[in-house]
């Protein structure tokens, strides 16, 4: 394979295990949980930036690009901070939105917070560097590695696998457990859930807080890969793009929402990058959106348990009527 | 010589308006142990809201409730739950997505699976408590003949099925009183005379409920005593045959 290939390839797969990563996250506070996060892509934002700041190094008079909290710290702390950080919003954004507003305004509530949310990082210039964004991010483990850039490209490539994995095992314990069914009886009636006694507020939180966590450490992974992050990389739009994969996978099916994310934000996204330019520059990126949501809308209109339904729990049947205890 | 009931729950003098309209003004009465409290009156008399102000779904602009001795009034719907009381919904509020095994095993109290440390501790850790709220879900399955549905998703029940699942739902909770919002709303008649031989069981084991039904002759078979509401207010109380034929009962039926 030659080595544009392989650099080809190892790229592809970084961003799919990313990917998986944030839709794991997003699948358990939507499809799980039913919570409509439309500012998804806000924390994941939120743990990119943390994890650029704190290993960009301290910013100086001079200094091209401007931030706040600059630090050098060591691998793996930035990407634990990521993950703290988007955790830290979701827990503000959680207690003030998710408390007592119904879901559907909820919804309306995310979606200006991510409106807002890319306006302040553009227009607080002190903050994150404006509308330039953050660039020259350092690679974890880059120097000290001593490896050339394909075979750099490899080994986070495993690195990013470790982590989707381990994301995968954390979200798959809580959907296999008693907790994920109260979760998915929470989504499907709220009101019956808290009178059988579940506290469906600290319910909410707790899985807001985590799927933001999630959320932060695939975006501190993913730019510290990219060595870049500004506004231009987590408008709004991204996380219909991790919606869409929820819904074409199968919402509350984790194996679903991988295949998700491989069909859409991998392959649907990856394949038009070899279309041929029509029309004029951008028209294929601008058709892209309009595809995504195309895709939303057909899977909702025929198909909308997506391609692996949600599996509900199954029981061993009971042992004997003889095993119990007679009366 | 019969016990004397003792009251389990005091509604006292509950106020809650929208607006300007006073949807309860001022009830009051009180539930016995052991007994199945009717809860009667014409549409718009207030029973659902009165209803929901116990259950804690609504919170009440004044008055008071005391349940088992202790205050309730205005607290969230799962801890009036935690307290032993739990209510039926008057549309099906089933799991939809989840087995009727599954919508069962919901309700089961202080599991501790239902953590997040405790899911991410793994079955090691929940399995056995899992395997016990299993059989007990079993056995009320078992009671209520349902076992054959016991895979089934809830959303597939038919309308009378759903009704008994959040009977069975509430069952699991361990409660000491029900709240039944028009149980027999959408059931066909064989199933209706099945859920109230049920009922009546569940009373003779001690169960203590309240139900808003509008079904009369069901309200006559099944509660002792009714009390009648209309225009918010608790117009009367006592026995079926009392109250039937009270004058104040009849104008509001008539003028309801």
């Amino acid at each position: 394979m030659t080595d544009a290939m392989q650099f080809y390839i190892s790229t592809l797969l970084i961003y799919l295990f990313i990917d998986i990563m944030g839709v794991l996250g997003l699948n358990l506070q939507f499809g799980v949980a039913g919570i409509i996060n439309f500012a998804y892509i806000v924390f994941v934002g939120v743990g990119a930036y943390t994890a650029a700041v704190v290993s960009l190094g301290p910013d100086y008079p001079g200094n091209f690009q401007h931030y706040m909290f600059g630090a050098s710290w060591p691998f793996p702390l930035p990407i634990l901070a990521g993950g703290v950080a988007a955790g830290l919003l979701s827990l503000v954004v959680g207690v003030i939105s998710l408390r007592r507003l119904r879901s559907d305004y909820q919804a309306m509530v995310m979606l200006v917070l991510s409106l807002i949310a890319t306006l302040v990082a553009s227009n607080a210039t002190g903050l994150v560097n404006g509308p330039a964004g953050l660039a020259t991010i350092p690679q974890p483990l880059y120097d000290q590695l001593g490896l050339n850039p394909l075979e750099y490209q490899w080994v986070y490539a495993g690195w990013c696998l470790f982590l989707t994995v381990l994301v995968f095992l954390f979200v798959r314990a809580i959907t296999r457990s008693p907790l994920g069914r109260t979760l998915r009886a929470m989504r499907d009636n709220e009101r019956a859930a808290s009178a059988v006694g579940k506290n469906v507020t600290l319910l909410r939180l707790v899985i807001f807080v985590v799927g933001g966590v999630i959320a932060g450490i695939s975006g501190a992974v993913f730019a510290e890969f990219i060595q870049a992050w500004s506004p231009g990389s987590w408008l709004y739009p991204e996380t219909f793009v991790f919606l869409a994969a929820v819904l074409v996978g199968g919402a509350a099916n984790n194996w679903g929402v991988i295949l998700g994310t491989l069909l859409v934000p991998v392959g649907f996204l990856e394949a038009t990058r070899f279309l041929p330019p029509i029309f004029y520059q951008g028209f294929i990126e601008a058709m892209q959106w309009v595809c995504v949501g195309l895709l939303i809308l057909l899977f909702l209109w025929f198909r909308p348990n997506g391609i692996f339904p949600e599996k509900p729990g199954r029981f061993k049947p009971r042992a004997t009527a003889q095993s119990r205890p007679a009366e | 010589m019969e016990a004397q009931p003792k009251p389990i729950l005091a509604v006292s003098d509950v106020r809650r308006d929208y607006g300007g309209l006073k949807a309860v003004d001022g009830a009051s009465f009180s539930a016995m142990q052991g007994r199945i409290t009717g809860l009667i009156g014409p549409n718009g008399a207030g029973k659902s809201t009165l209803i929901g102000i116990i259950g804690g779904q609504i919170k009440p602009n004044a008055g008071s409730i005391t349940f088992d001795g202790r205050d309730i009034t205005g607290l969230a719907p799962h801890k009036i739950a935690g307290r032993g009381m739990v209510r039926t919904f008057q549309l099906s509020a089933e799991f939809t997505k989840l087995t009727v095994l599954e919508n069962l095993l919901v309700a089961a109290p202080d599991q501790k699976g239902e953590s997040l440390l405790g899911a991410e501790l793994s079955r090691l850790y929940w399995g056995r408590n899992e395997a016990a709220n299993v059989d007990a879900a079993r056995d009320v399955l078992d009671r209520f003949e349902m076992t054959p549905k016991e895979d089934e998703l809830a959303g597939n029940l038919s309308g009378g099925q759903k009704r008994l699942l959040e009977i069975m739902r509430a069952l699991m909770t361990k409660p000491t009183m029900l709240l039944l919002d028009e149980p027999f709303a959408g059931v066909n008649p064989t199933l209706a005379r099945q859920i109230e031989q049920y009922l009546l069981d569940l009373r003779d084991e001690g169960l203590s409920m309240i139900m808003v039904e509008h079904e009369l002759a069901v309200v006559e078979r099944l509660c002792e005593p009714v009390v009648v509401m209309a225009q918010g207010k608790v117009i009367s109380e006592g026995s079926m045959r009392d109250v039937s034929a009270r004058k104040e009962v009849l104008d509001a039926y008539l003028v309801g």
